[in-house]
């Protein structure tokens, strides 16, 4: 099946069980894409985070392949020395480079990581890691002046997460929102576009500041609260402007709306530094006065085997003779001290006693090809249902928040798709299907061949 | 920019379609004097290739920003 235009519309964070199940009724242009097209959960990378998960959609690969494991990586064998992953970071060729090459012209629109701007045969705004509005976001250069013009200000990539000010956020999150869909469709109207994609980071940020208000189930959940109806509010907002982006664009274009991962309910923060200290596996030369961030401490690097990072998923890092320069743990005992860390970690109860779902993989048993500055274990704790929190000195090793600001939600592994075909020649239906399987649909709508060594599969083939 | 100028000569007919940009950028460019910097700033940036794109100062702020977000 080939189509001459195609639209792929981002919203990060996006869960099936609010898409398709409790806002369907709320969401009348979602919900008739549904109804006239084929859709399903769509099961995310390793680790669901949004770098590196969009890039893996749009470009098929692993992210053991691409080398991206989060937004920060360190350089293997240092203990201090990071970076932040960026556009020049990946290497292989997206959706948008393929048909630059063959001469088909993309709009790209904040499509992590998107910044700095990268050329292609069409247009390019940067997303929410670019320092400032004042640094070059787009590709053309000109382009910038032309989005400030039509947006009657400077572009805004994100919102600020506040602690408690949570009104404030909120008109924030409109704003930005709204600026976000006034540039699109400007751009899907003005430029001439064979591909067409962006991501909406608005709705991540919705989920994290506010799903405790929502969701009966959360620990923190009062029942009337002033924000209970804050995210459904926001999605039929979002679900509106995508009418009018639909509108915008014309009748013969094939949509897809997808979303990088799902999001559930945070269970709480577990201080994965305060464990491994526990445990005799990192050893530090002071305790903390308060709280502070591991890198702000000083590690007895002679005597310590292992140490943590927080996010949505803990990365761990083992300290390997003649690798990290004080190693500790011998190569020939690495793969038998990694099995017992990692058992170890298995054992971790909540502060009920329950034993938490926590799962550990090694980098090699997520991916067929492991590269760049890969942590020795990815550990995903009680499910990511607790986040992990890489700073000490809370006096426990359970927060019943995130350590560094609220933070309601985390991520779940099902997204959501919807593949919808205004033309009819996609059956309606529902399947699940993983984000591998995106950029091989996308090939084959653009009749491309699917390049060599991408593990999905086109969704077009099944229908 | 360096405060130190130099003057260099383009063809009338270029200067001319840079005037109508500066005009259609409605106060984004004061002159075609700017217009002509910026892009040919952004173009020898280009032509830098791909090295890390951040300072110091702004990888702590993106990092900063990171944090406040849950990502690390």
């Amino acid at each position: 099946m080939r189509s001459n235009r195609v639209l792929v519309i981002g919203l990060d964070c996006a869960p099936p069980e609010l898409v398709f199940e409790r806002f369907r009724d709320s969401l009348p242009t979602i919900s008739s894409l549904m109804d006239g097209g084929f859709y399903g959960s769509l099961e995310s990378c390793h680790p669901p985070i949004t770098i590196p998960a969009w890039i893996v959609m749009a470009t098929g690969r692993e992210p053991g392949e691409l080398g991206m494991y989060g937004f920060r990586h360190r350089k293997l064998g240092s203990y201090d020395e990071t970076y932040i992953v960026n556009s020049h970071s990946v290497k292989y060729p997206a959706v948008w480079d393929e048909l630059s090459k063959r001469g088909m012209r993309s709009c790209i629109v904040s499509v992590p990581p998107g910044y700095p701007p990268k050329p292609v045969k069409g247009c390019w705004v940067s997303c929410f890691i670019t320092p400032s509005a004042d640094k070059q976001y787009t590709y053309p250069s000109l382009l910038r002046f032309e989005i400030e013009r039509v947006i009657g200000e400077k572009y805004v990539f994100d919102v600020e997460f506040r602690t408690e000010q949570r009104k404030r956020l909120l008109r924030e999150l409109y704003h930005m929102t709204d600026l976000h869909f006034k540039a699109i469709n400007h751009l899907a109207s003005r430029k001439k576009w064979d591909f067409f994609m962006f991501v909406e980071i608005g709705v991540d940020r919705v989920h994290h500041a506010f799903w405790k208000f929502f969701d009966p189930t959360h620990h923190l959940y009062t029942p009337g609260n002033e924000f209970e109806h804050v995210i459904e509010d926001y999605y039929k907002y979002v679900d509106q402007k995508i009418a009018e982006l639909l509108k915008v664009v014309g009748k013969d274009v094939l949509i897809l709306v997808v979303s990088d991962h799902g999001a559930k309910g945070m269970r709480g923060a577990f201080c994965v530094n305060e464990w491994l200290i526990e445990k005799g596996y990192l050893v530090i030369k002071h305790k903390p006065g308060g709280v502070v961030d591991l890198e702000k401490l000083s590690v007895d690097w002679d005597r310590t085997k292992a140490w943590g990072w927080g996010g949505y998923y803990a990365r761990i890092f083992i300290n390997v003779r003649g690798r990290e320069p004080r190693g500790v743990i011998d190569p020939s005992s690495y793969e038998s001290f990694r099995e017992e860390l990692a058992d170890e970690l298995r054992k971790i109860d909540d502060p009920s006693g329950r034993r938490m779902e926590t799962k550990v993989y090694k980098p090699e048993q997520l991916y067929s090809t492991v590269s760049g500055d890969y942590p020795d274990l990815l550990v995903y704790f009680d499910d990511l249902y607790w986040r992990s929190a890489g700073t000490l000195g809370h006096g426990t090793m359970y927060l019943p928040e995130n350590d560094i600001g609220p933070d309601d939600a985390v991520h779940s592994m099902h997204g959501v798709y919807i593949l919808h075909d205004p033309e009819g020649r996609i059956s309606q239906g529902r399947r699940s299907a993983s984000i591998y399987d995106i950029a091989p649909t996308l090939f084959e709508l653009f009749g491309l061949e699917k390049p060599i060594g991408l593990r999905g599969r086109s969704l077009v083939e099944a229908v | 920019m360096s405060a130190e100028k130099v003057t260099i000569s383009i063809p009338k007919s270029l200067y001319q379609k840079i005037e109508e940009k500066v005009k259609e950028s409605e106060g984004a460019f004061k002159d075609v004097e700017e217009f002509i910097e910026f892009v040919l700033t952004e173009l020898l940036k280009e032509e830098e290739g791909e090295e890390y794109p951040y300072s110091p100062e702004e990888e702590e702020e993106i990092k900063r920003r990171l944090r406040a977000l849950g990502y690390l």
